[in-house]
């Protein structure tokens, strides 16, 4: 398939895993999902907000999450996504492969 | 994983029903997630522009998320296609041009792979035709021949170590009688081992088995074809068990062949199989066998190589008094085997006798492949070119450029496909044109066309890889496009359509339609050299019959000719009316060897072609007496024998003395000045349009063993053919019983042997015609695009004081260095080609220069044409419309 995203400085699988960490909260739409993100990073992970939505589509043809139709704060239609029971596991394995990963490369950072 | 795997099928199925919803669901979704972003910026117009470029290619993402949950591959192969289709309709000039070019390249090629298919390549319809191997003595000068003398297909019968089975084949044309009507057929006289060596059954009844091949079988049985059993008995199963009669000999009908069994010469269905046993006398046999499994051709060949050699030496008696040289050639002969898999070679020797036809077929269609294609990437370049705005917005608005490329190649696909349909109608039909050049009876041949699978796998691979190869570089290219100039301005930049590759690929094009031009006009030439070729005897109103006395005394015979030649001339209509043993324009004689004596030279044997006539045969046929006198009367049995010479003859024994009354044996020593000439009559051609005349001996019928036929040869008042029906009557008049058979004029015979000269000519003009016609319309259409761009150019000049005819000129100088080129590619090429075709011309230089004049004048006049239309067009343009225009 030719449509592979390059979504700025995120890796693939890095946002699919910071889109499940942050739906793990509660329902959300993508609008706030992408705000979410940006503001919790202190605007340092650079997104391309475009490139959020494969990234939900793809999560959700996968069945990690849900969507329904509701109404935004601002009484506008939205789509929210929930995480759905595949979907809090997939973010168990992969919160815990990220903390596995993320030390070993801090033992290295600092000891080498 | 699975589980995901299907609920996202699941829901993409479901996408596929709500396509709509999807559709509507993401841009609302989109459209959401912008409004909120803009409304955080400060809802002025500049936040939505910022909102927008935070979000990135919207566009984009919407297709990619489109495609997530579609079947987009699929999906979008058929929007392509129907786009395409689309497209390809709305400029219907282009698509049918495309297509038509297509259709003839891809169409002659198929064709010919078709013919060469059927002629070359089809396996027999037999048991394992793989392991089927042909005999064939080499002989030390190189000839090959599949007549073996029958003591070899007795040896190898006794080999067991190589060969599973051998089987024999003799052919013979007997006179089958039915209803009245006498006809003759074609025989095979096959060996016991034949039927179940090749492993094929009866339609009914049975087929010759090893029992009936004895001598002095009880029954003598035949087994007939399907083609026969519909003609003689209109398919009635009563068939089996009838009486047939073979020159007077009784067969009863064992069996039928089903329709696709043809035996083992493609070329020739026989109408009879009869056991080898029933002729007393076979002559030399067709020999072939089965290898056994695992024995390849060489070992099968060491292994018989002795066995051959035994059987050769087995006929040593019969040559104890042949001349030595003749006795060694015989002896020095050696076996080779070849594969039958695909049928005895006799019908692919005699194609690969031919075989520059089929080279010359396959350089034919091949150059029209390759014009077709040079046309195609052509015509696809330009129309790119022409879609240089469209597709730069669509880069623009985000297409990929790989479904771009995609997309235009799909429309090449499509083209290329509509190209391969027509192409196998015209392959069909070229077939059969090729088939009815080729073989004088095309009714009579086994060779079908049949759309097999092989055939459409070719058609079809031909046109895709034509159109996938030649579209893709004019695809990549137009998507390469730079966006912004091809927006900014509506003629597109320099670069749109790369005008040197276009003209390169034109003059190429045309480099190659002189080739078949100048192929054309040399064909087309020497036909008419031919057909005006002077043959030494008078062409029109000459009918040939030939005529059979089978089963006769020789004194009932010679009764019978001499009758014909008193009552056949006074018919109405018949001018006058001669016999001769072989037809003018048959086999060119027999041939025959001399013996010449003169004084102060060494006696000298010599071989000439022999012929025998009855009084009148000059007369009748139009070759002058130059010296002496005509048989006459009083040349017949027991008068002194005497023989006519042609001029080639007087002139090479007897140079510049008067050959009357010469005299010159037949048979060496001992029959040292048995005949004396008595005239000299000018040279005729006896064999065909292109033979060498030779030296040529007539000897008297009447002085002749009465033969069993002869060739009548009458000269009419008028148009010959509607004689024919008297002139039989008369015939059967004078004997019931006689066989008449191959009505024919010598014109006719001419035409017949001019078929494939007839052929290179038509299919070249032909092709040549529908070459220059592309050319003319590439010229017109990049000459046509240059003019439109160039309008403003063209304004100024006019406007600073240009004249029309500077324009024209301006223009017209264009085309023409683009016909120049094109003739400087191609009067190369179609020398060197030409080179190849040298043998086929008759009376013709490969390099004929009035062929180059008219070829290149031709070209020079279509191109021109073509090139003068838009140029006129330049040169009545309006400077100040046109300045205005920019």
């Amino acid at each position: 398939m030719e449509a592979q995203d390059k979504p700025g400085d995120l890796v693939q699988g890095t946002l699919d895993m910071l889109v499940l960490k942050t739906l793990s909260q509660g329902s959300m739409h993508g609008y706030a999902i992408a705000e979410f993100i940006q503001s919790t990073s202190n605007r340092a992970l650079r997104v391309e907000e475009g490139a959020l939505y494969p990234s939900l589509h793809r999560l959700e043809l996968r069945g990690l999450l849900a969507s329904e139709w509701g109404v935004s704060d601002s009484n506008r239609r939205a789509k929210y996504y929930r995480l759905t029971g595949a979907g809090r596991k997939q973010l168990a394995a992969e919160s815990e492969y990220w903390s596995r990963m993320a030390s070993a490369i801090a033992l290295i950072m600092d000891t080498a | 994983m699975l589980l995901e795997r299907v609920s996202a099928l699941c829901l993409r199925a479901e996408a596929l029903v709500h396509r709509r919803r999807l559709d509507r669901d993401l841009d609302e979704e989109l459209t959401f997630h912008l409004a909120m972003r803009a409304r955080d910026y400060g809802d002025a117009p500049a936040a939505e522009a910022a909102a927008r470029r935070q979000f990135g290619n919207a566009a984009r993402i919407r297709e990619i998320c489109r495609e997530l949950w579609t079947f987009a591959v699929l999906e979008t192969s058929w929007q392509d296609l129907r786009y395409a289709a689309r497209t390809l309709a709305r400029t219907p000039a282009f698509s049918i041009v495309a297509v038509l070019s297509l259709a003839l390249g891809i169409g002659a090629n198929t064709a010919l792979f078709s013919l060469m298919d059927v002629m070359l390549l089809r396996a027999l319809p037999v048991k394992n035709p793989q392991e089927l191997v042909e005999f064939v003595r080499a002989r030390p000068d190189g000839g090959m021949m599949t007549n073996l003398p029958y003591p070899v297909f007795e040896y190898f019968r006794r080999d067991r170590s190589v060969l599973s089975d051998v089987f024999a084949i003799a052919s013979s044309s007997p006179v089958f009688r039915a209803g009245g009507i006498s006809e003759r057929v074609k025989v095979h006289e096959v060996s016991g081992s034949f039927f179940p060596s090749l492993g094929v059954q009866a339609l009914m009844g049975r087929t010759i088995s090893p029992e009936d091949d004895r001598v002095g079988a009880a029954n003598r049985v035949a087994v007939i074809s399907y083609a026969f059993w519909s003609r003689q008995f209109g398919r009635d199963s009563s068939a089996i068990g009838a009486g047939v009669r073979l020159s007077g000999e009784r067969f009863t009908v064992a069996g039928i062949m089903p329709p696709e069994f043809f035996g083992i010469d493609r070329g020739q269905v026989p109408d009879l199989w009869v056991p080898l046993a029933t002729d007393p006398d076979p002559g030399d046999l067709w020999v072939l066998g089965r290898l056994r499994p695992g024995v390849s051709i060489p070992r099968a060949r060491a292994q018989l190589e002795p066995l051959f050699q035994q059987a050769l030496e087995s006929l040593r008696d019969d040559f104890k008094d042949s001349p030595e040289r003749e006795r060694k050639a015989f002896f020095s002969q050696r076996l080779l085997v070849n594969s039958a898999a695909e049928g005895t070679s006799d019908m692919r020797w005699s194609y690969w006798k031919y075989s520059s036809t089929l080279k010359i077929l396959l350089g034919l269609t091949g150059l029209v492949l390759l014009i077709a294609c040079a046309n195609l990437a052509n015509l696809l370049m330009a129309r790119s070119a022409a879609r240089s705005r469209e597709i730069g917005i669509r880069l623009a608005l985000g297409a990929g450029r790989w479904r771009l490329v995609r997309q235009l190649m799909n429309e090449n696909l499509l083209l290329s496909l509509a190209g391969g349909a027509l192409g196998l109608l015209v392959a069909v039909w070229g077939h059969c044109l090729m088939l009815g050049f080729l073989l004088a009876d095309p009714l009579r041949i086994a060779l079908d066309f049949r759309l097999d699978y092989r055939l459409l796998g070719f058609g079809l691979a031909l046109s895709v890889t034509t159109g996938l190869l030649f579209g893709l570089m004019p695809a990549m290219r137009a998507t390469r496009a730079v966006i912004s100039s091809s927006m900014r301005s509506a003629g597109g930049p320099r670069g749109a359509w790369n005008v040197p590759l276009a003209k390169g690929l034109l003059a190429f094009q045309i480099g190659l339609s002189m080739v078949l031009l100048i192929g054309a006009g040399l064909f087309a030439r020497s036909l008419r050299n031919l057909g005006a070729a002077d043959l030494g005897l008078a062409r029109d109103n000459l009918l040939l019959m030939d005529v059979d006395l089978a089963g006769k005394t020789p004194q009932a015979r010679q009764q019978f000719w001499m009758d014909l030649t008193r009552r056949v001339p006074g018919l109405p209509g018949v001018r006058s009316m001669a016999l001769a043993g072989d037809a003018v324009f048959g086999n060119g004689g027999w041939n025959q060897t001399v013996w010449i004596e003169r004084p102060g030279q060494a006696a000298r044997d010599a071989r000439v072609n022999e012929n025998l006539v009855s009084p009148g045969f000059f007369a009748t046929a139009g070759v002058p007496i130059l010296m002496g006198r005509e048989f006459g009367e009083q040349d017949r049995e027991n008068a002194p024998q005497v023989a006519l010479v042609n001029q080639s003859f007087a002139r090479r024994f007897y140079a510049a003395e008067n050959p009357i009354g010469k005299r010159f044996g037949d048979r060496g020593q001992t029959s040292s000045g048995r005949y004396e000439i008595v005239g000299v009559v000018g040279d005729a051609k006896y064999g065909s349009v292109r033979e060498q005349i030779g030296p040529m001996v007539f000897h008297p019928l009447w002085q002749a063993p009465a033969m069993a036929s002869c060739v009548l040869h009458i000269r009419t008042v008028a148009e010959p053919a509607a004689l024919a029906r008297s002139i039989r009557r008369e015939i059967l008049a004078i004997d019931g019983e006689a066989l008449i058979s191959e009505i024919r004029t010598l014109p006719q015979v001419v035409r017949d042997q001019l078929r494939e000269d007839r052929m290179f000519a038509t299919l070249a003009s032909f092709f040549a015609l529908l070459a220059l016609a592309l050319g003319a319309i590439g010229i017109y259409g990049i000459v046509a695009y240059r003019v439109a761009r160039r309008t403003a150019e063209i304004g100024i000049r006019m406007a600073l004081g240009a004249q029309k005819s500077d324009v024209l000129w301006l223009i017209m100088r264009e085309t023409l260095v683009l016909l120049a080129a094109g003739a400087a590619i191609g009067i190369p090429a179609a020398l060197a080609a030409a080179r190849l075709i040298k043998s086929l011309l008759f009376a013709l230089d490969p390099s004929d220069p009035l062929t180059l004049a008219c070829a290149t004048a031709v070209l020079f006049a279509a191109g021109g044409l073509a090139g003068f239309l838009p140029a006129r067009q330049a040169a009545s343009v309006e400077p100040t419309l046109a300045l205005r225009s920019e």
